[in-house]
Order: structure tokens, then C-alpha cells, then sequence
């Protein structure tokens, strides 16, 4: 019997599963929405900053994604396909007015205090809620470059900016971040 | 300050290590599968011929033959699987026999039904959204249960008799779906014995059995339509 290694199992898996979600197999999509939703949904809340809107692009997102899915090629991340979508779905809501009527900030870094918090240690809140307050082209950057990883390539592509400018953003981030996290360490 | 700082820096430092993954506060996946549903019903998804007919993400590319020519890139089990399914899949969509059977829209919509009961066909008992890690009670409930192992029998016992009432090429391709099928059970059950717990295989193995049905169920109907009842 053929030895499989466990990693290469997973993304096995993960192809049968796209195959027979292609196939029209909505229980086989719906465990790769299991696979993925906390991924997901965690890029939407990071970019959003509202639950509500987060969890709309969430679930936009798996829907484009069922409808997209014969485009997907399986060779390459089901993970960044679907971020791809997601930042996508999270771009357009933030261009509709009710959205950016409740989410904007501008760039002096006044916002208005969302009511998301995570589950986790203190000094963790203490860092998502400085992420919440960077300026919005600034916090997907750096979302997406610091937390979830992808190059500045990767993240310029998502975002529709020139390389660039992800990498200016990114340093701008990090300033201001270093400028709140070292405001409110006491 | 300094002390301030260097935590400051620290935390930046840090971003990689914040959790990726956040669960939302609620169950999103009943909102996105009734939106696929209403998709589905209102024919917004479909035009292009798959494995399963109509049912499946909209503009999706047709399985099939090019599947079948690509190289192996799957795995033994996951590919097995697979196959079983497209074999499934392909044969029904062309089990649109001219005078001997459903259309393939009919019969593809009965698939698209899910556990449907009608002409008394009987579906596994909690394989319709089976809630997450419940798959091995599932899986043992579908095994034992006596409607499904009775119908099973029945459908198997005038199996014979019904292929022999397609034309050739048809009767070859279900007895070759159903080769890949038990293939495939042979195999799920195989590595199920060395990893019992392991979610994924189960759910492929509960996939393979409702292949099974459903070959045995549209051949039974396919047959019937032949001889005119």
C-alpha cells in the first residue's frame, strides 16, 4: 500500500473534496466551509472591524467561492483563493456609504470604537485593537502581510495596489502601531 | 520607557503569532447553503454538463473524459473516491436512453432531491447535513439500518434482471461504476480500519454508499421506464 505522508493527505482531502464539490456535492463544500471559515472570517472581522459585515462577507464569500469553484485550480491554495474572494467581498462592502458611514477613520486615527473582541489573552486584545484602529489601507496591509503572510506581491494583488504602495502602507503600519502598542504599554 | 518600548517593539514583533483563524459567533452555513439551494432552484447555476447534472457550481468545467486523462495527481483513496463518483455521475447524465429510461434532466433532478424517497427509494438515514464530527454514528446508523439494508438487498437481488434489459454499453458502464464503487468502499474501509476516527474518510466512505444507491435506484427506474410501466 502506498505510504502517504500526513501533510499531503490533508491536501488530498482537500482536492476530493473540491472534485466532488465541483461535482455538485454540497456536503463535501460544506466541509471545506468547516475547513475554512475561521480563516475566513477572521481576515473579514480584521478588515472589516464589524462582526455583522464580517460575518456578510464571510458568508459571500463561500457562496462566490461555490459558484467560482470550477475556476479553482487545484494545484494551487484553496486557503489564498478563498482570502482572495474574502478581501474582495470586504473591499466592496467598505466601498457601499452605510459601511463606510460606520467604519471609516480617518487619518489623525480617530475611530469609532468597534465592539469586537477576541477570546484571547490580554496583551492579544491588546494588539488586535491596535490593528483595529490603523487607517484602513494601512490595516490590510498589514493583515494581510503580517498576520496572515502573504508577500507584498500576494497582498498588492488583492488589494488592487502597485507593490509599492503595499510597501509604504506596511511601513506606515508599523509606525503607527509601534507609536499605539507603545502609548498604551504602560 | 525603555521597558515600554521594547514590549511595544515586542508586540509588534508578534503579529504572526495572533491567531489566524477566528470562529464567527455563529453558524454561517446555513445561510450560505439555503442561498446555494435558492440558486440552484431558481436554474441560476448550471449550463454545462457534470458529473452530477445540473447541481453543481455554476460554469463549472465538464468532468469527464479530461478528468479521466489528466495525470494521477490524487492520491489511492482520495482518487478512488473521486472516480467512483464521476462514474456515477457520467453515467447517469447519459443515462438518457432514447425510449429506455428518465431524461437525463429527471433523473439528475432525483439525484439533485438528496435522500429522496420517491418510488419507494430509500435514502441513508443522516447523511442530509449531518452535523460536524457525528459522521461515525452516521455512518453506523446507515449500516444498520433495516430499510436501507432491505432495500439495498432488493435492488441488488433484480439487479441481474435489469441490466439485462439495457442496451449493451449501458449495462457495461453501471457494472463498471459499481466495480469502482466497491473499489472504492474496499479501500475507504481498508484505511478506516488503520485510522477509525479520521472524519474525512468516513464522510468519503457515507459518499460512496449513496453512489451505490444511487446507481442501483436509477437502473431500477431506468428499467422500469424501458418496459413501459
Amino acid at each position: 500500500m502506498t505510504q502517504i505522508e500526513p501533510e499531503d493527505t490533508r491536501v488530498n482531502w482537500e482536492r476530493a473534496l473540491v472534485e466532488r464539490a465541483c461535482a455538485g456535492d454540497v456536503r463535501a463544500f460544506e466541509r471545506l466551509y468547516r475547513e475554512h471559515v475561521g480563516r475566513v472570517y477572521g481576515l473579514c472581522l480584521r478588515m472589516t472591524r464589524d462582526p455583522a459585515i464580517a460575518e456578510d462577507c464571510t458568508q459571500e464569500t463561500f457562496i462566490n467561492a461555490w459558484k467560482a469553484l470550477a475556476r479553482f485550480e487545484t494545484r494551487s491554495s484553496l486557503a489564498t483563493w478563498l482570502h482572495r474572494i474574502a478581501v474582495n467581498a470586504a473591499l466592496a462592502k467598505r466601498r457601499k456609504p452605510t459601511v463606510v458611514l460606520e467604519a471609516q477613520e480617518d487619518d489623525d486615527g480617530e475611530v469609532v470604537e468597534s465592539d469586537w473582541t477576541l477570546e484571547t489573552p490580554l496583551e492579544v486584545n491588546e494588539i488586535e485593537t491596535a490593528i483595529e484602529r490603523l487607517p484602513e489601507g494601512a490595516r490590510d496591509v498589514l493583515v494581510l502581510h503580517a498576520i496572515y503572510g502573504y508577500s507584498h506581491v500576494e497582498a498588492a494583488q488583492m488589494l488592487g495596489v502597485a507593490e509599492g504602495t503595499c510597501k509604504a502602507q506596511l511601513h506606515r503600519a508599523r509606525s503607527l502601531l509601534r507609536e499605539k502598542l507603545g502609548v498604551e504599554v504602560r | 520607557m525603555n521597558d515600554a518600548n521594547d514590549n511595544g517593539e515586542r508586540k509588534v514583533r508578534s503579529l504572526r503569532d495572533l491567531p489566524q483563524a477566528v470562529q464567527p459567533p455563529r453558524d454561517l452555513w446555513a445561510g450560505i447553503e439555503a442561498r446555494i439551494e435558492a440558486e440552484r432552484a431558481s436554474g441560476a447555476i448550471g449550463g454545462a454538463s457534470g458529473p452530477a447534472g445540473a447541481s453543481g457550481p455554476a460554469g463549472r468545467k465538464p468532468v469527464g473524459p479530461r478528468f479521466f486523462a489528466r495525470p494521477t495527481t490524487v492520491r489511492w483513496l482520495a482518487a478512488a473516491a473521486m472516480i467512483a463518483t464521476l462514474a456515477v455521475g457520467i453515467w447517469i447524465g447519459r443515462m438518457g436512453l432514447p425510449g429506455s429510461g428518465p431524461t437525463p434532466n429527471a433523473i439528475t433532478a432525483r439525484n439533485d432531491a438528496n435522500n429522496s424517497t420517491e418510488h419507494g427509494s430509500h435514502s441513508p438515514p443522516g447523511t442530509n447535513n449531518p452535523p460536524n464530527g457525528a459522521a461515525t454514528a452516521v455512518q453506523a446508523a446507515y449500516l444498520s439500518d433495516p430499510k436501507y439494508r432491505a432495500e439495498r438487498a432488493a435492488l441488488v437481488k433484480s439487479l441481474e434482471a435489469q441490466l439485462a434489459s439495457l442496451p449493451p454499453d449501458s449495462r457495461q458502464k453501471v457494472l463498471s461504476s459499481l466495480a469502482t464503487i466497491h473499489k472504492s468502499m474496499q479501500d475507504l474501509e481498508a484505511a478506516l480500519g488503520k485510522d477509525p476516527s479520521n472524519a474525512l474518510l468516513q464522510e468519503l466512505l457515507l459518499n460512496t454508499y449513496q453512489d451505490e444507491m444511487r446507481v442501483l435506484t436509477t437502473v431500477h427506474e431506468a428499467s422500469d421506464a424501458g418496459k413501459g410501466i
